[in-house]
């Protein structure tokens, strides 16, 4: 005998309706893209305290400024810095779907958060015995964050929340992609959220990750990540919503290297395994895609080991791509969303980003390695990767449907 | 839909262990006293395993949890070939996540246990010691029960992501961790179990397929209640 779970698979794209972000950049989409469109750094100096001592920290911070307007316009979250960007994306992105969210009843709005921490900096204090609210305390927990999140938007739908390491964005793109296809909702709210706190710079500062000078993804000198902060939201819609031509989800695929906990396969062939599922679902050859919008995060071994499975997966002709990494930093569990909403406007806007702070390319990197952004008229196909701790890995194809 | 087949399940919590065929065995004596702080120590790993328990204590109580539950079916899975084991996926569903070790990692940082800082860390340890290498889910529900996680499986196996998938259900809370910051009880609960299920096609299971519906936790403590071996 066997179990009874219903689930309706329809194995058909699914179309993104709109985007938004706050993130070192500044306060929305169009702030991002000048800066990729100029290949600048985004990343800042500060001194900041960790355990007992000060040190400097360069990291993709919010400013201060747009953080005391988001706390000015919703004094209720004031100390849940998740809640705030994660609301200002989501109105971002709401906003360029307008067309399509005022035909789609609450009860088919569905939500799925992306994070690692949620609002881990309220742990923060709690253990540090400061005063934290109540709304704050409860936002410790991933899974309220996203039923406050979904309250507020108006999404009566099925609720969800990743927490995958630094794959959760791609993983929570690739599962709303699949509430729609069961039937379980017309549109999705994905959003992604990680704020740079104690509890997150003192883990990657002991693991020894951070690169004191700022991350130079893809570089000959490169020494580690920087850390960065702030929320993306991507708004998916069944493809008959949307007037053509829309870009679509049309593969993803996720895989385990089965390895090491904190480390990448030295080899890239778990990586390579989720890139030939997600080009498997889309049915399409290695040979179509067009750019990779790679994890880049720069550190020595991610970056060597993702260039080893660019190789192995497309040959001599590895397609052009680079890492944003260098412009807002590692995100976290905003990465997947973060970057993935980038190639939505890369697509639309038909140009490729380049690899801001590189100074001399790894001569492991493939020679496709794009240092500077550049116009690209034949951009129709975009594949995105992360990996992350636990030996995770996502990939995600994104299509420009031709007229 | 009777298309899809439950192979094995396991259950671990404060009562006992045990998975479908053995049924569900109580703690020895001389290990409950640990068992009511949430301790999971290389005693409790020796129950279920001959094999050196240093990886095992180096984890967290939810990737014990974990790592106890997915060995107690490991005999459906260990003598797969290395091809077949890309196809079996991992996902796992939890409330509390990683909030214990979070807790005790903010009050004191060390770098051993920032990785356990995941909810998905135990799904890394899982596929390390069985080299699993299929897709991958971790989320994170206001239910504790794994509300969501059989239908997640049911999607994968049926779109054919995955042959087989192992399906966790987790929650990881210590009385004591949880006091130490005053976290509300009636948003955080305390206590702990694991549960794990493997989901697959009724052609790939190499015995008698039960049948069952309903929640992950329930399914996996109903299933190890009335074990086959007891039948």
């Amino acid at each position: 005998m066997g179990i009874a779970v219903e689930t309706a698979v329809n194995q058909s794209a699914i179309a993104i309706a709109g985007c938004g972000a706050v993130c070192a950049t500044g306060l929305g989409m169009e702030p991002l893209q000048h800066a990729v469109a100029a290949n600048a750094s985004a990343l800042q100096r500060r001194e900041l305290v960790i355990g007992k001592t000060s040190q400097p920290i360069v990291a993709g911070f919010v400013a201060d400024e747009i953080i005391g307007k988001l706390r000015a316009a919703d004094a209720a979250h004031a100390d849940s810095r998740a809640f705030l960007f994660t609301s200002a994306a989501l109105k971002e992105a709401a906003n360029n779907a307008a067309t399509i969210l005022d035909f789609v009843p609450a009860n088919r709005r569905g939500f799925v958060l992306s994070t690692t921490k949620a609002n881990i900096e309220a742990l923060d204090k709690l253990v540090r015995q400061q005063p934290v609210s109540a709304v704050a305390q409860r936002q410790i927990q991933p899974a309220f964050l996203a039923a406050d999140l979904a309250a507020a938007f108006a999404c009566c739908g099925p609720v969800q929340c990743v927490s995958a390491a630094c794959i959760s964005g791609l993983s929570a793109l690739q599962q709303g992609a699949a509430l729609i296809r069961r039937g379980l909702a017309d549109v999705i709210f994905v959003v992604g959220v990680d704020v740079i706190s104690q509890f997150v710079l003192s883990g990657f500062n002991a693991l020894k990750s951070l690169d004191p000078d700022g991350c130079r993804p893809f570089d000959q000198a490169r020494l580690g990540l920087s850390l960065g902060e702030g929320a993306a939201a991507i708004v998916l819609a069944k493809r008959e919503l949307l007037s053509s031509p829309a870009i679509l989800i049309s593969g993803a695929g996720t895989s385990n290297d089965a390895n090491h906990l904190t480390g990448p396969s030295r080899d890239g062939s778990g990586l390579a395994l989720a890139i030939q599922r997600a080009l498997a679902k889309a049915q399409i050859a290695p040979g179509q895609i067009d750019y990779v919008h790679a994890h880049g995060t720069g550190t020595p071994y991610n970056d060597a080991m993702e260039s080893l499975t660019l190789r192995a997966v497309f040959g001599d002709h590895v397609p052009p791509f680079s890492s944003s990494k260098g412009i807002f930093g590692h995100t976290l569990g905003t990465a997947g969303v973060l970057e993935t909403a980038l190639c939505v406007a890369a697509l639309k806007n038909n140009f490729l980003p380049g690899t801001p702070r590189l100074r001399e390319r790894d001569p492991v990197a493939p020679d496709s390695l794009l240092v500077e952004p550049r116009e690209e008229a034949n951009l129709n196909c975009i594949l995105k990767i992360n990996c992350g701790f636990g030996g995770t890995n996502a990939a995600l194809v994104l299509e420009r449907e031709l007229p | 839909m009777n298309d899809l087949a439950i192979h094995a399940a396991s259950y671990l919590g404060p009562e006992g262990f045990g998975n479908d065929l053995s049924g569900l065995r109580a703690w020895p004596s001389p290990l409950k006293e640990n068992l009511s702080r949430g301790e999971l120590d290389g005693l409790h790993w020796s129950l279920l395993s001959a094999s050196d328990p240093s990886r095992f204590l180096r984890m967290d109580l939810m990737c014990r949890l974990g790592f106890m539950a997915a060995e107690l079916l490991a005999v459906n899975f260990d003598t797969l070939t290395a091809a077949r084991r890309e196809h079996l996926g991992v996902c796992v569903e939890c409330f509390t996540g990683s909030l214990d070790t979070d807790i005790r990692f903010a009050q004191t940082p060390r770098p051993s246990i920032f990785a356990y800082t995941l909810p998905s860390t135990v799904i890394g340890e899982i596929c390390i010691r069985h080299r699993l290498k299929g897709p991958v889910l971790s989320l994170i529900s206001p239910d504790t029960d794994g509300a969501n996680l059989l239908g997640e499986a049911a999607e994968w196996l049926r779109a054919g992501d995955a042959e087989m998938v192992l399906c966790l259900g987790i929650e990881a809370m210590n009385v004591s961790t949880a006091n130490s910051i005053s976290l509300p009880e009636n948003l955080f609960p305390r206590g702990w179990h694991g549960a794990a299920l493997l989901l697959g096609r009724p052609e790939n299971s190499p015995r008698e397929k039960t049948f069952a519906t309903g929640r992950l936790l329930e399914v996996c403590r109903n299933l190890c209640s009335v074990p086959e071996h007891a039948c």
